[in-house]
């Protein structure tokens, strides 16, 4: 097995009495995508943080490349922002030709779908130019390890699935890479996933893994409104898709039993609950 | 029953084109959700139904302001306010007062489940309880409408599940909704999808009624794929093709898979 | 109507820039404009040069006020016309007379406008013949000779401030901050090519405006072109170091640009360049004392209209080199903080390690 690119083991990191990482253990290997999912507040930002070598591990070890990080290892790391880092009041080459003088690397050429505002003040190409172009100057020193942090929100499915082949085609080159998200579509497209939940690493695995035992049930009824209000005054997570009602994290039973309370008659069917309904049943159980 | 919403609405700023001839129904008890990208028209269309935006052609059909809860992209909390300064200041505004605002604020400080946080300054919470905080103080004058720009935008998965119930109770009591959102998994799960590009309607109807109405159809990747009709869902390519489907097959799986095809189907057109 | 001041009430009372504003500006104000704006010019500082000294001393009105223990200190009685011109020069008075001429010459140090101006009318009075008015440095007591020199150190302090401030602080917003960190630059390429280029463009402002000020108003360069430009480095350092620390403290280009007017405003009012430092009471011409650009008006008017070189400005320089090294380190240091952890923590984790 290749050195993994990033070797996290029992990283904490506290700010005073706070702590925001706790005990957390990580790793990505080349050509492998890594999710990282979490609330607002899991400790997904300081974690990177660590990793870019913008905060130092208050305990555990940390390593990129097999080595601490450092300026040395920054050099060999390409990072898009929540933000995108891009400056607004440069054009689009400008943007570029700066990257490539702080990285020392050769001209990166400009995106396809931007060859045509190359001379634009990035300020004028819209969210998703920029999306593009802050993953061109994150790939033109070419990397062999990429951290993305929400990097497509806000662009239409058709532009993040773009976004999406470029982050896979790195992959297949063997550049790893470490995404947080809130898509799920998103989360899907990993290899694997790590859930993060108030600073400790909760779950790590596949979508699958993830959403290991968790049930879902719909319930079909003309009714829906009452089984709502009925599943949600049990006490149940309940969720309206479309007219009907998903009971999540429930036996059969207690579904039918809290129906049956109210009165309402209704076709139960069992599915798999999606990644995120997984995601809020851990959350519950860990209140 | 009739509807409130837009009729052949167009909205321009000066030269450009916000909107361009959209028509879509809010109806009671339902969620309407608006998909799109940056700069889709998505904000213009909830501001025109909120009376914010002036139509350039075609009408607006919408209730007195009173009778409309309006949620603001990233806003609609003060966040040098404390949570119960917050309630206090939006149910005066709205002119909620007594017995039914202290029935109001005790639901409220359930749904969000900020019963221990009410001095706290609203800056302070998560984005997801803020968030939570902004959509009860949007409706706690139970408006018949309530407009949401991109209320789970930035929340974490979590929080939107629950932002996603209190919008669904909403939609139960009998609200009619209508919400931006860049979550097609969230879009799937209303009543009702408008998906817009470029200030046009591109697909619209029932999630199942979206998915069957992409042009074309889309399939598994065979061989080495069209790279500009294909794209990755996990390792694996799925191709666009403006052919039929074969007798039975679905046109699209999902949503996404929709979205994508009616925005490749509409770049082969124009080109 | 009532909810909605109650709740901009309860949002001000939080917002404590803007509360600092509320409060602190319009006692500035009262105090500087109640106290110390200050025209009328109470004593004039005065040394009496050459024999009968004391006798010319003792006819003065009570309006010029001579040091007896500096005349004492220098053998002032002993002095000659050169010795009387060389105190103007180095500003140890505002009025020094020479004896040794008949009638005796009264010097009026032109660069003191207000002074000038009022010793100028009170020896007027004096009877006919009794002293030979000679004003130096400013014959005509104009205005803008003595305005431009220090109005140089105020675009200085502008640009330093505002400027610097809300260019560093557009990267913070922007989140290219955090960019820049996660570049292989070392911080100090970052620091240096940040701050470098606002130095640049202030220094050309201030050659600029001198030429200005020369070409427009007249304005005399009788000293040495480079020790104002040496004066003018030291005095950018401290600007730019105030501009840097500024946009630490700052999250948003508004909030610079309200603590920057906060810290402009005083140095306006107070560094003598409009009010006569001299004429405010002690508990108020402190302020100007601790103010950077006092000391560069200092600096600036000497050496453009007295000639002034470095034998009788150098404790102006030495204040503004010791508030540039303070100022400029604190701000780089604190610079620094946002773009490269501390290795602090490491010591800490390696102490926590051998416990």
């Amino acid at each position: 097995m290749p050195e993994p690119l990033i070797s996290a083991r029992g990283v904490t990191r506290r700010f005073g009495d706070f702590t925001a990482v706790d005990d957390v253990s990580l790793e990505v290997a080349p050509g492998e995508i890594v999710g990282l999912l979490g609330a607002n507040g899991a400790g997904k930002t300081t974690l990177i943080r660590m990793i870019l070598g913008l905060l130092i591990p208050t305990e555990g070890d940390l390593s990129l490349f097999g080595e601490a990080p450092s300026r040395e290892t920054r050099a060999r790391l390409g990072y898009v922002s929540q933000g995108l880092g891009l400056w607004d009041d440069l054009t689009v080459t400008e943007n570029l030709a700066f990257v490539d003088g702080a990285f020392g690397s050769a001209a990166t050429p400009v995106p396809d779908s931007l060859r045509d505002a190359g001379d634009s003040l990035v300020v004028g190409i819209g969210l998703g130019g920029q999306r593009q172009l802050a993953f061109a100057a994150a790939l033109g020193h070419k990397p062999e390890l990429l951290v993305l942090d929400e990097p497509t929100s806000g662009v239409d499915p058709l532009a993040r699935a773009r976004l999406w082949d470029t982050v896979r085609d790195q992959a297949d080159a063997g550049v790893g890479a470490l995404v947080t998200t809130h898509y799920m579509q998103e989360a899907e497209r990993c290899d694997r996933l790590m859930l993060m939940s108030r600073g400790v690493a909760v779950a790590q695995g596949t979508v699958a893994d993830i959403v290991g035992d968790t049930t879902a049930t719909e319930v079909r009824t003309p009714h829906w409104q009452q089984a709502f209000t009925a599943l949600n005054d049990a006490n149940i997570l309940v969720a309206l898709a479309g007219t009907h009602v998903r009971a999540v994290d429930a036996t059969e039973d207690e579904v039918r039993a809290a129906l049956i309370e109210a009165g309402v008659t209704a076709d139960l069917v069992p599915m798999q609950a999606t990644l995120d309904e997984a995601m809020v049943a851990r959350e519950r159980a860990t209140v | 029953m009739s509807a409130w919403g837009a009729r052949e609405l167009t909205v321009t700023y000066g030269d450009t084109v916000a909107l361009s001839s959209v028509s879509v129904d809010v109806r009671e008890g339902e969620v309407l959700a608006v998909v799109g990208g940056d700069g889709a028209g998505k904000t213009t269309l909830l501001r025109a139904l909120a009376g914010a935006v002036p139509a350039s052609a075609g009408a607006v059909d919408a209730p007195s302001l009173s009778s409309i809860g309006f949620m603001p992209t990233a806003a609609g909390v003060w966040r040098d306010l404390s949570v119960d300064q917050n309630i206090d200041f939006v149910a005066s505004a709205q002119g909620v007062t007594g017995a039914t605002l202290a029935e109001r604020r005790e639901q409220l400080l359930a749904d969000t489940g900020l019963e221990g946080a009410t001095k706290r300054l609203a800056g302070q919470l998560s984005g997801g309880m803020r968030q939570k905080l902004a959509f009860a103080l949007a409706m706690i004058h139970r408006p018949p409408m309530l407009i949401l720009d991109e209320p789970s935008t930035g929340v974490d998965p979590v929080s939107r599940v629950d932002l996603w119930r209190m919008i669904s109770q909403a939609a139960v009591d009998g609200a009619a909704i209508i919400m931006a959102t860049t979550y097609l998994d969230e879009a799937e799960r209303a009543s009702r999808v408008l998906v817009l590009d470029g200030g046009e309607v591109l697909l619209a109807g029932t999630p199942a009624d979206v998915m069957a109405n992409v042009p074309g159809h889309v399939a598994d990747a065979v061989g080495t794929p069209d790279r500009a009709r294909s794209w990755r869902r996990g390792s694996q390519f799925k191709t666009w093709s403006p052919d039929e489907p074969t007798d039975g097959a679905a046109r699209a799986d999902d949503l996404e898979d929709a979205v994508i095809a009616a925005t490749l189907a509409k770049e082969t057109s124009n080109a | 109507m009532k909810a909605m001041i109650q709740k901009e009430f309860r949002e001000l009372r939080r917002d404590k820039r803007t509360m600092a504003m509320l409060i602190a500006l319009p006692i500035l104000l009262l105090v500087i404009f109640g106290y110390a704006a200050n025209f009328t010019i109470d004593d004039i500082s005065t040394r009496v040069v050459g024999p009968g000294s004391e006798q010319v001393t003792a006819q003065l009105p009570d309006l010029f006020e001579v040091d007896a223990d500096a005349a004492a200190a220098d053998d002032d009685a002993d002095g000659d016309t050169q010795t009387a011109l060389d105190l103007v020069r180095d500003n140890k008075a505002d009025v020094v007379i020479d004896t040794t001429t008949t009638p005796p010459t009264a010097y009026l140090d032109g660069s003191s406008l207000f002074s000038a101006q009022t010793a100028k009318g009170a020896l007027a009075q004096m009877p006919d013949g009794a002293v030979t008015i000679d004003v130096l440095y400013n014959p005509d007591l104009t205005t803008a000779w003595v305005m431009v020199p220090a109005l140089i150190g105020l675009i200085l302090t502008f640009i330093g401030t505002i400027i610097t401030s809300i260019g560093l602080v557009r990267e913070r917003q922007n989140g290219t901050l955090e960019q820049l960190a996660v570049m292989p630059l070392k911080p100090s390429d970052v620091i240096v090519g940040k701050i470098a280029p606002y130095f640049i463009l202030a220094a050309l402002d201030m050659i600029i405006v001198t030429l200005l000020g020369v070409w427009i108003f007249d304005v005399p360069f009788n000293g040495n072109v480079a020790l104002f430009g040496v004066g003018g480095a030291i005095f950018l350092f401290v600007v730019l170091g105030l501009g840097v620390l500024i946009s630490t403290a700052s999250q948003t280009q508004a909030q610079a640009i309200q603590v920057a007017m906060m810290i402009l405003l005083p140095q306006i009012l107070l560094s003598g360049f409009i009010f006569p430092l001299s004429a405010m009471p002690a508990a108020i011409s402190w302020i100007g004392y601790i103010l950077p650009l006092t000391y560069w008006v200092n600096i600036s008017q000497g050496i453009l209209l007295r000639g002034a070189d470095l034998a009788s400005l150098w404790p102006s320089f030495a204040v503004l080199a010791v508030m540039a090294v303070v100022i400029f380190t604190a701000a780089v240091l604190r610079f620094r903080r946002d773009l490269a952890p501390s290795s602090r923590r490491k010591s800490q984790k390696s102490s926590k390690a051998g416990k």
